[in-house]
């Protein structure tokens, strides 16, 4: 019993060797990687960037943000049209949303769960 | 905190624009690491300045600005890949370090065979491997910034320098003496 221990810890050493040898090899190689020269552009390249980046995360807010008024207001007045003039459509839209909502949140996490497998 | 992410969290264009250049020759280095492709790693690099713009207000201090950098680039490049699998545009795996052992080459430098192993690696094994043994994060970092448990982290560090082991040739000769053992019994 002692004398199988033994051998299945030299074993192990041996392959902790290797694994340290492999992750030597990595490090040497990717340390070579750091000494390339990068080619950093200077500070007024960088200025630039981040005010293009601010205007174009300002619009895209701006985009949106109108967007979700639009497709709100164009629901709401649905809703509230079918609300006085159909009841039977304001019901059946009252059971079918949190159907579909529920339907879609678990085809999403199932695709979400796949994924990651 | 530092003053010049403090400014920078404050709206002060020049903060960040001396943050970034401060940071870039490291984040592209990064980045050639884990795309083992200079001109991807350049256009990532610009992707993660443009998030890391967006998402300023997130950024807490707790960790290094340079820390939280890798991060956001770690997530842009398997975000990227995810988009090119779905696309159908992947290329094989071969193709990925081809750029990288050219601009070896262009330098006179010897090539390494551990690189092309990692580059044959894939992307969600790769990743870790340089962020645990080049960059020294923990297993709980890596799984926080990949979304995946510090277990899935450590399993695919191991199966991947396993992988660079066989690549490699290393202690094929006592994995042989310990097949043929078996083989006897």
């Amino acid at each position: 019993m002692v004398k199988k221990q033994k051998v299945v810890i030299l074993g192990n050493e041996k392959q902790n060797k290797h694994d340290l040898d492999a992750i030597h090899k990595l490090q040497e190689g990717l340390g070579k990687v750091d000494q390339f020269p990068v080619y950093t552009p200077d500070l007024e390249w960088f200025e630039k960037m981040v005010l293009t980046e601010k205007q174009n995360s300002r619009k895209k807010f701006v985009k949106e943000l109108s967007l979700f008024l639009m497709i709100a207001l164009f629901i709401l007045s649905g809703i509230i049209v079918s609300f006085y003039q159909m009841p039977v459509v304001f019901i059946l839209i009252q059971l079918i949303t949190p159907i579909f909502i529920g339907y879609y949140t678990l085809t999403r996490f199932n695709k979400k769960v796949k994924i990651n497998e | 905190m530092d003053p010049l992410i403090k400014s920078a969290k404050e709206g002060d264009h020049l903060a960040f624009a001396m943050l970034f250049k401060e940071n870039y020759p490291f984040l592209v280095k990064y980045l050639m690491k884990i795309t083992m492709n200079p001109d991807i790693a350049e256009e990532l690099a610009q992707e993660t300045m443009a998030k890391c713009i967006q998402k300023m207000h997130l950024y807490n201090g707790q960790s290094k600005f340079s820390t939280w950098l890798i991060s956001i680039a770690t997530n842009a490049y398997i975000d990227q890949c995810r988009k090119q699998k779905r696309e159908n545009k992947w290329k094989g795996q071969e193709e990925v370090y081809r750029k990288l052992k050219w601009q070896f080459e262009s330098r006179n430098e010897e090539w390494n065979d551990a690189l092309e192993a990692l580059g044959k690696l894939p992307v969600d094994v790769r990743v870790p491997i340089v962020l645990k043994h080049y960059y020294g994060y923990s297993y709980d970092e890596i799984g926080t910034w990949m979304k995946i448990s510090s277990g899935t982290v450590k399993s695919r560090v191991h199966n991947g320098i396993l992988a660079v082991r066989r690549e490699l040739k290393l202690g094929e000769e006592t994995e042989g003496r310990h097949t043929r053992k078996r083989k006897t019994k």
